[in-house]
């Protein structure tokens, strides 16, 4: 995972633009996070995204306006392979999702890691985010040390997090961020160091697994 | 994350009695209410938005009412010139009629559906599901919880019945919100025979949407940039250059703009015409929109993104009936045949930039430097847009060759390094 050249993040010096593709399956809340993230609230009433809608939010990092473009895919395989193939060209930074509380979500992330891979993003920054953790019981959730065992696998960091609950809108924020900051400094990340850096804005990540080990699949 | 405990609040402010059920009407078509004692759809209510109606738009509903008064003996081109003409069937109480016959369903086409249980085996049920669960903007405003679940579960047996009739016919993320609209206004019976004619056949509108790939979808959709640049080259200049393809139009096409536009009473009045027009009608009112949204597209700055973004998003104010009239306009004068070889060079053009592109991603993984455009689609830059899209790489490498030619033949004296010294 060497990814330290300019040419990774193409763009980034003229435009500050960062590019963020979001991917997972059918329902497992892409677009509820994406509005969340842009927005501030929850998207009432979601319907199924045909083809590829488009969200972007502009954030300051060390005092500088970055904007960051999010690319809310559809989950349905059939728009895969032939549609959303153009808007994978100069995407920075991917997000996977997948729903807690439905285990395929989770199993097809292999599949998904392989769509990666065909677009040569494997050193582009990634996350994986387990969402509606809010939703079911403790006992019908997916285990956080089992999904933990497959994000170290792929060195990413995992998030859980829910899109519906208010409470949680930091978290989210954090997810994003946590891209941003990756694209923005291209060093190994200290997640702590977020909250001095945007002030009153500021990151918590209180909730997020294994804040001081995830250091080391952040970082290249 | 359950969005439906909202619902129950609404129940009380809803109001079911609201639109005039012509008694005379309830012929044959109308279905009786189904076990769960719903509300025939048509009595749902959407907001009316015009107080005031115009006397055209009166005499037009007498006419259609005379009509209605004796189906039988009327023509289909005399349902299709309704459907076509200004506000289309007016009222959701002539479309329940009108539709079904507007693409020929006979009356023993209209049987009982099957219950859902039966159908929750088939593997494309939980994708379904997903998708009608998530339909509920598409219902009217303040429906109770009850009628409208009621509803979505017609809504899925709908979908499952024709995918189950038709095997071979994969169902894609926007049938939903066909089958919903024909749901709303046909009711249970008659929408089922009505989406199997939209989806199966050769002429079928969404036939090419049900197919295993979406490749013959981006095909037709394809047909609208050369459509835009026949009435305005300097906008498809502006379109392609920002290279914001065809993605921003795909919901509309795919739903029939079901799934895009915020106003029941435009998605109607759409169906109306769609159900009559032949199947690549649509993209041509796609065209028809960009078309009229051309003063923003040119103040909007060449970017995917931006370009993409200021598209997607349908104003609540289009004006429907000049749009469609126009698409017709551009039909008539464009037929879908005359287009084919500039929609072929369109898609020779992507075809040559998308293997650039996994060349350049091939390189970028072996760590080489990214290669540079070929000689010939750097020349083409050079050469006057229509020139560039009919001229094939040899053609492009010619002309520029004959271009070289003539110009050193009149201008010798480049190729003389100092021509006054041999004096």
């Amino acid at each position: 995972m060497s990814h330290s050249t300019s040419e990774s993040v193409p763009g980034l010096k003229q435009k500050k633009v960062f590019k963020i593709i979001v991917l997972g399956d059918s329902g497992v809340g892409k677009t509820c996070l994406t509005f969340r993230f842009c927005e501030g609230q929850f998207l009432d009433k979601s319907e199924a995204t045909i083809g590829v809608d488009f969200r972007e939010r502009t954030v300051k990092i060390r005092n500088e306006d970055i904007k960051l473009q999010l690319w809310d895919t559809a989950g349905q395989e059939r728009f895969r392979k032939s549609m959303v193939q153009h808007y994978y060209r100069n995407v920075h930074a991917v997000m996977i999702v997948y729903d807690v509380t439905k285990p395929e979500t989770f199993h097809s992330i292999a599949s998904w890691m392989q769509e990666i891979e065909s677009h040569g993003l494997m050193s582009a920054p990634r996350v994986l985010v387990g969402n509606k953790c809010d939703c079911g019981t403790p006992e019908s959730r997916l285990a956080t040390t089992y999904a933990q065992r497959l994000a170290d696998k792929y060195g990413m960091p995992l998030f859980e997090t829910s899109a519906l609950l208010d409470s949680e809108c930091d978290n989210v924020e954090s997810i994003f961020m946590t891209l941003a900051h990756k694209l923005y400094s291209k060093q190994p990340l200290r997640v702590i160091s977020i909250e001095g850096e945007l002030g009153p804005r500021c990151v918590t990540l209180t909730r997020q697994k294994r804040p001081a080990r995830n250091d080391t699949c952040l970082c290249s | 994350m359950d969005p439906y405990n909202t619902d129950e609040d609404c129940v009380n402010k809803c109001n079911l009695n609201g639109s005039p059920v012509l008694d005379r009407m309830s012929n044959d078509l109308n279905h009786t209410k189904n076990i769960d004692d719903i509300a025939t759809p048509s009595e749902l209510n959407f907001d009316q938005e015009f107080d005031y109606e115009e006397p055209e738009i009166t005499e037009k509903k007498k006419e259609i009412e005379q009509c209605l008064k004796n189906p039988d003996i009327v023509n289909v081109d005399k349902w299709q010139s309704f459907a076509r003409s200004k506000a289309g069937l007016i009222s959701d109480e002539y479309r329940k009629v009108i539709w079904p016959l507007l693409v020929g369903v006979t009356l023993e086409e209209l049987t009982d559906p099957p219950s859902l249980d039966e159908l929750s085996t088939h593997p494309e049920y939980n994708q379904v599901v997903l998708d009608v669960n998530r339909s509920l903007k598409r219902f009217p405003p303040g429906i109770p919880y009850e009628q409208r679940v009621a509803l979505q579960d017609q809504l899925t047996v709908l979908i499952l019945r024709v995918i189950i009739k038709y095997p071979h016919l994969k169902y894609y993320q926007g049938y939903h919100d066909v089958a919903i609209t024909l749901l709303l206004v046909c009711g249970d019976r008659a929408s089922f025979p009505l989406l199997c004619r939209l989806s199966y056949g050769p002429t079928a509108p969404l036939a090419p949407f049900m197919q295993l790939t979406m490749q013959p979808t981006q095909h037709l959709l394809n047909y609208m940039l050369p459509v835009v640049r026949r009435a305005d080259d300097r906008l498809a200049e502006c379109l392609d250059k920002s290279g914001v393809g065809t993605m921003f139009a795909l919901p509309w096409y795919l739903t029939w703009f079901g799934h895009s536009l915020n106003r029941y009473s435009d998605v109607v009045r759409l169906y109306d015409y769609f159900l009559c027009a032949p199947p690549l009608f649509p993209v041509y009112v796609t065209a028809a929109i960009v078309l009229h949204r051309a003063p923003q597209v040119f103040s909007c700055d060449a970017d995917m993104a931006m370009m993409h973004c200021l598209l997607s998003r349908l104003p609540d104010d289009l004006p429907f009936e000049d749009i469609l009239v126009v698409a017709q306009k551009l039909y008539e004068e464009n037929d879908p045949t005359d287009l084919e070889p500039e929609v072929a060079a369109l898609e020779r053009r992507e075809e040559e930039q998308r293997k650039l592109e996994e060349e350049r991603m091939r390189r970028r993984r072996a760590g080489r430097v990214v290669p540079r455009a070929p000689l010939s689609s750097r020349l083409a830059r050079y050469l006057p847009a229509p020139l560039r899209r009919a001229a094939p790489r040899r053609t492009i490498l010619a002309i520029t060759a004959a271009l070289l030619a003539v110009y050193v033949y009149y201008r010798p004296d480049i190729f003389r390094m100092h021509p006054n010294e041999d004096k």
